[in-house]
């Protein structure tokens, strides 16, 4: 599991590489929550193109970063989810929530 | 119906093993050959009982978690148990959203996904003994 952070301007984007599980999401939220507060952003970008797997832990830590964005008034969209974790998301109903950029 | 093969595995609440588990018991189901689909389905159900026993079955304690799996011509029955703090409503556990522990982000929705991507799904669970989790997949397309 790795995370890694770019900023584009308005938005802070959080690459997210590996598996997003109970054991790993804690360690991925204090990273992207810390970076959050540190760059002057008021909006997030999750790209999700190299998270192999996911369940609802990762649905849990999607919501919970979308709340903290909303907070400030920000905004977050999810960015290329593969296949593999695609039907944990529409099961969720996440995407009725954040915009989706396949 | 008479099973082709059978594994048992067990391990500590810790985890670092609901990866292990979940691979475990993917690899087990890849000799039937099912679809890549299917193993991603089996991937995620088991993800999400054995984070439930270690999670919720024993939290801050320390106990075992059993994975068995059973594998038929055409299906795969594979069972997660704890012998944790038990669910004192099975039925209220298992409604979409429920959850006990939403400090931990948890969003309620663990069963709605294991019965979603498992064909069948049982929950036998008694207070102060622990709760068993037993679900089914068809590994071929019928
Ligand atoms: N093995 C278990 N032992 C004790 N309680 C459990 C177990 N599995 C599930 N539960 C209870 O059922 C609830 C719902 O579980 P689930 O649908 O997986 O949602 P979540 O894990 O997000 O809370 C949990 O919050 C917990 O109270
Ligand atoms: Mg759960």
């Amino acid at each position: 599991m790795d995370v890694r952070f770019k900023r584009d301007g308005n938005s802070l984007v959080v690459m997210i590489e590996g598996e997003i599980d109970h054991h790993t999401a804690s360690r991925i939220r204090e990273r992207i929550d810390s970076k959050f507060l540190m760059e002057p952003v008021k909006n997030m970008v999750l790209d999700l193109s190299r998270v192999t797997f996911m369940d609802s832990a990762g649905i849990g830590l999607i919501l919970g970063r979308m709340n903290r964005v909303k907070l400030i008034g920000g905004s977050m969209v999810i960015r290329k989810p593969r296949p593999e974790i695609q039907r944990i998301l529409r099961m969720s109903g996440i995407k009725e929530l954040i915009e989706l950029d396949a | 119906m008479q099973p082709i093969n059978r594994m048992r595995t067990e391990f500590l609440s810790k985890s670092a093993n609901e990866s292990f588990a979940r691979v475990v018991a993917a690899s087990f189901a890849a000799q039937a050959d099912p679809s890549i689909e299917v193993l991603a389905d089996i991937r995620t159900a088991v993800s999400e009982a054995v984070t439930n026993a270690i999670i919720h079955g024993y939290g801050d304690e320390e106990g075992t978690v059993v994975l068995t799996c059973v594998l038929y011509p055409d299906l795969i029955e594979i069972t997660v148990e704890d012998f944790g703090k038990g669910i004192e409503d099975v039925e209220q556990a298992r409604t979409p959203l429920f959850t006990t522990r939403p400090d931990l982000e948890r969003t309620g929705m663990g069963f709605t996904v294991m019965e979603t991507f498992m064909d069948s799904l049982e929950v036998e669970s008694k207070v102060g003994q622990g709760t068993r989790i037993r679900m089914t997949k068809h590994l071929k397309s019928r």
